[in-house]
């Protein structure tokens, strides 16, 4: 099915404008998803601005929208520069190894940690507020 | 439909001829994780790695019988 084209000029306006942007499930403060959860606290870790998008009130569009622009239709997906650097997993590893770091332009935290899930505390002082598409 | 494991393993081995591939069920048969060492990821990002990966069994996202797919993927050393 072919994607909405005014939401996917949303999504591709919102990439364009962000240098970093998470699309994901929830918001950075109440994240609906552990994988979206996951991806805010690394963000938070290297200290980064970022927009977030919450896809839940569109996610079936959403992922049309996504699966043109990126080849990609799981969420979260954090995009830098315009790309599609990856989800949750690629997230993790690329922060393990400092590659995510690099990329930001930040400094590899010394005690970069990738903290049991019930450990996360949602939110923080780096959170920008989700944009809204509608 | 439940996911066929064996069969998932088979599809990412045929896919990328010459991978070591395992397919893990990571709890209740709805989170699965491909752990997959392959050649052919030789020089991709690591999203064009799953993006193969993913391509492989893309039928059985389709047709229902798997819904998430985890990805670890490396270049062989």
């Amino acid at each position: 099915m072919a994607a909405d084209p005014e939401l996917k000029q949303k999504v591709e306006e919102a990439i364009a404008q962000n240098p970093v942007l998470l699309l994901m499930k929830g918001t950075p403060d109440m994240p609906r998803c552990g994988f979206s959860m996951r991806v805010v606290n690394v963000l938070e870790q290297l200290g980064v601005e970022y927009g977030a998008i919450d896809v839940l009130p569109a996610l079936q569009p959403l992922r049309e929208v996504t699966m043109e622009i990126a080849d990609w239709q799981t969420f979260p997906q954090l995009y830098v520069n315009g790309e599609l650097v990856g989800g949750c997993d690629i997230v993790e590893e690329m922060l393990e190894t400092g590659e995510l770091a690099q990329l930001l332009g930040v400094e590899q935290p010394e005690d970069a940690k990738l903290p049991e899930p019930e450990r996360i505390l949602p939110g923080g002082p780096q959170t920008s507020p989700p944009m809204q598409l509608g | 439909m439940a996911a066929d494991l064996a069969e998932l393993k088979r599809m990412i081995e045929e896919a990328l001829p010459g991978a070591e591939v395992e397919v893990i069920d990571e709890g209740g048969g709805d989170h699965l994780r491909a752990v997959v060492t392959a050649p052919q990821f030789e020089g991709l990002s690591r999203i064009d790695q799953h993006r193969l990966v993913r391509n492989a069994v893309r039928e059985r996202f389709e047709d229902g019988s798997i819904h998430a797919l985890s990805i670890t993927s490396r270049v062989p050393d």
